[in-house]
């Protein structure tokens, strides 16, 4: 009943033209985490900047910054660093984007005594924040020939173990 | 010698025995009739291997071929509805690949639909449902068309009410089931059993990816502008419609913004997320039989496939939360829109027709079943 009450008032604001209070996009990090987290804005300024250097689609270099990717998700608790051995190499993240698109990489890629190739959630692009169909978020992955991974507007991020 | 064939008592009782054999027969044969002939057992769902096997089925809700018959059923009934004129495939008409030839569908009251109505195919492998993904299975999709006040405008619980005094349906119920309780969710699980046989796996495309058909040079042209990337740069012409529609189910579950409008009556996923960002984006659907399932978009406002291709081509309309791969994508330097030729149009059409499963629009599994029993009942 509650489900069909919920369903019933999405169907009736879905005939409202009520002008609503927008809200500022999160990303919610969960799965095979001690601490689901609710990242925003605020949250990412925590941490140490860094920056990337890629190539876009006009073929000219831009300068991405914002935060190590693996320093997010130990902050969730998601087994990285020492922790990074034996089952725990079958984990994966799942990268969510708002229009649906999905990315994985195995915690190994995005781990520092594995590889020195930064993977970062990235909130500007030369300085400035990133265009509304970029952003707010989206992952940069350092030297990756495609930018097929180089999710934009990351909503959400799963760690799993593969089944 | 008296034979017996020449004694008429004998004779008569032969007969006799013969017709109360005969009689009992049709009466077991009849008794058995519901039962026997609905097959039992786990559906096996056949698709070609380039499909892929991420596919969405419920742990509580396996298929069995005795529930996709029930499915069947109760997708093409009509109690199902406040005034017993409306069923599933009143929107969802399998001629039309399902869909019902309107841009926006009347319910039992009249009033129609605030989106269009989508077409059933290839669902088993679809995660997100409705225009704006806002269902995450079948069974919460159905519920909605079923008790919406302007759709078929009937409570689960009155349906299930219906359909108890029904006479065929506690026994249906029962061989699915194991009991003759008949209730919402049970009625919703039977329908998305039904709708994830909807396979469509026989176009003229997938004839191609076996190697079982030779395109035309204009569906070959045309797949080629469908799979490219436009790079006028690099004189590489394209509509890269692959993009979001690409792979062998020509469906990827992508939600975007594809430029209708720069300020859309209809905020798509905007209304559910509140993110400026999701304003007019949509679900990105199958092309499947797209050739089948005019009108075309969210609202219907395309009657044909030259006006979607034209769209994409000249028409895509600037804003903030336009989808980024559609900003400045063209095969003129500069371009705000595909900027396709008039041959080209036509060689991408070509394409999309190749995209047609006649055998998926008539195949007989997915008809009217009641229709079927009319039929024979006046025989």
């Amino acid at each position: 009943m509650k489900k069909q009450f919920l369903i019933a008032c999405m169907v009736l604001l879905s005939f409202t033209t009520i002008p609503f209070i927008s809200q500022a996009q999160t990303i919610k990090i969960s799965g095979e985490v001690s601490t689901p987290l609710t990242v925003d804005a605020a949250y990412l300024q925590k941490f140490t900047q860094t920056t990337v250097v890629r190539k876009d689609r006009d073929g000219k270099d831009h300068t991405y910054s914002g935060v190590i990717l693996s320093e997010i998700l130990k902050g969730a608790g998601v087994t990285l660093g020492p922790e990074l051995k034996g089952e725990n190499l079958t984990k994966y993240l799942l990268v969510e984007a708002s229009d649906g698109y999905q990315v994985i990489f195995a915690l190994a890629e995005l781990d520092k005594s594995f590889t020195d190739r930064a993977i970062i959630l990235a909130d500007k692009v030369d300085g400035a924040p990133l265009a509304t169909a970029d952003g707010p978020y989206r992952i940069i992955v350092q030297d990756e020939k495609k930018p097929a991974r180089c999710i934009k507007q990351v909503t959400a991020m799963q760690v799993h173990f593969v089944k | 010698m008296n034979h017996p064939k020449h004694n008429p008592l004998l004779n008569r009782l032969r007969k006799g025995r013969v017709m109360f054999l005969l009689l009992i027969f049709v009466i077991v044969s009849g008794w058995c009739y519901v039962d026997s002939s609905i097959e039992t057992g786990p559906y096996n769902l056949v698709y070609p291997t380039n499909f892929g096997n991420r596919v969405n089925i419920p742990a509580d809700n396996p298929t069995t071929k005795q529930g996709v018959y029930l499915g069947r059923m109760l997708f093409y009934e009509t109690k199902l509805s406040s005034n017993n004129k409306l069923s599933c495939s009143s929107c969802h008409q399998q001629d039309k690949a399902f869909t019902d030839g309107r841009a926006f569908s009347p319910g039992v009251d009249g009033i129609l639909t605030p989106r269009n109505s989508m077409s059933l195919v290839n669902l088993l492998w679809a995660r997100k449902f409705f225009w704006d993904g806002r269902a995450s299975g079948l069974e919460e999709q159905a519920m909605t068309p079923l008790t919406s006040p302007h759709e078929m405008g009937q409570s689960l619980t009155t349906s299930a009410q219906k359909l108890t005094q029904a006479t065929n349906y506690p026994t249906l119920f029962k061989l699915v089931y194991g009991d003759e309780k008949i209730t919402g969710d049970r009625i919703v699980k039977a329908i998305s059993q039904f709708e994830r046989t909807l396979i469509s796996a026989n176009s003229r495309y997938d004839q191609y990816l076996r190697g079982a058909y030779q395109p035309t040079p204009d569906e070959l042209k045309g797949m080629e502008l469908f799979n490219t990337m436009p790079h006028p740069e690099k004189g590489i012409r394209g509509a890269n419609c692959s993009h979001c529609h690409g792979g062998p189910k020509t469906y990827m579950e992508l939600f975007h913004n594809n430029g209708l409008d720069s300020l859309p009556k209809d905020s798509g996923m905007e209304i559910l997320t509140r993110l400026p960002a999701d304003r007019g984006r949509f679900k990105v659907p199958t092309l499947r039989n797209i050739a089948f399932t005019a009108p075309y978009m969210h609202d219907g406002r395309f009657k044909t496939l030259e006006e979607v291709v034209d769209h994409y081509s000249e028409h895509i309309e600037q804003s903030a939360s336009l989808s980024s791969f559609l900003q400045g994508e063209s095969n003129e330097p500069g371009g705000k829109s595909l900027k396709l030729l008039p041959v080209e149009k036509k060689q991408l059409i070509a394409f999309l027709n190749m995209l047609t499963d006649s055998a998926f629009i008539t195949n007989p599994a997915f008809s009217d079943p009641h229709l079927l029993s009319t039929k024979n009942k006046k025989h």
